[in-house]
């Protein structure tokens, strides 16, 4: 157990950006990628700058998110351009759970990024990193601070 | 020929073609003597098709054809979604 979990440094406008997409997404899942300044540490701290929205190209976006690799690469390069490192990403549970479900788990291939979920029902935003350790994985909880 | 490899928001590898072990059975379209393929080119770094796509010039490839680029970037996939799995194949 470490004493001090990961964070995740949200300015307050970017949070209600995101809350506003999910709102007006729904019922299907939306999603983006975070750029900022990123700390793989474990009890790393690290700080949204800006957010990319992206669409979700999933085949049943009610229920799944995907970001199609090229969309990808693009907003990667507009972050780097931007002197940003890739914080993490984002995307909606338009009917919950408000945490990673199993799906979340199987997918999930950044190590010590971070994903936040926006859960609309139950309303509630949270965030964990994707820990790796062999061939074995876990989301761990961290803090999530608005800015 | 070396192989350039970008892997985004982590390292880039220098991979010589020739170290790489062509045609093994996972290899899709690779038979022994002959190029690598993209997926045997991600066994070199640890990664697989699963977790993963491989762009070339900003384009997605096959990962069983043959290396034909000096300069590859591989990307982690970015999907999830609420629901529990139904076809675990996928």
């Amino acid at each position: 157990m470490t004493s001090s979990p990961p964070e995740l440094v949200v300015p307050t406008a970017i949070r209600d950006r995101i809350l506003e997409r999910a709102r007006e997404g729904q019922p299907e899942e939306i999603c983006g990628i975070f750029g900022g300044e990123y700390d793989p540490a474990p009890d790393g701290r690290s700080r949204v700058r800006s957010q990319y929205p992206a669409e979700n190209v999933a085949e049943t976006p009610r229920t799944r998110y995907r970001i199609d690799p090229e969309a990808q690469l693009e907003l990667f390069e507009e972050l780097e351009d931007r002197g940003e490192e890739i914080v993490g990403f984002y995307h909606s549970h338009p009917r919950g759970p408000p945490r990673p479900s199993a799906t979340d788990e199987a997918q999930a291939t950044w190590p010590d990024r971070s994903y936040l979920i926006v859960s609309l029902e139950p309303l509630e935003v949270g965030s964990w990193r994707w820990r790796e350790r062999g061939n074995e994985g876990r989301f761990e909880r961290e803090r999530l601070v608005l800015d | 020929m070396r192989v350039t490899v970008d892997v985004k928001g982590e390292e880039t590898h220098e991979i010589d073609l020739e170290t790489v072990s062509a045609g093994s059975p996972n290899g899709g379209a690779g038979t022994g003597g002959s190029t690598p393929t993209y997926q045997e080119l991600l066994a070199e770094i640890d990664l697989s098709p699963h977790e993963v796509s491989v762009l070339v010039d900003g384009r997605p490839v096959p990962e069983d054809q043959p290396v034909e680029s000096d300069h590859v970037t591989v990307l982690r996939l970015i999907k999830g979604g609420s629901k529990p799995p139904i076809d675990r194949n996928r």
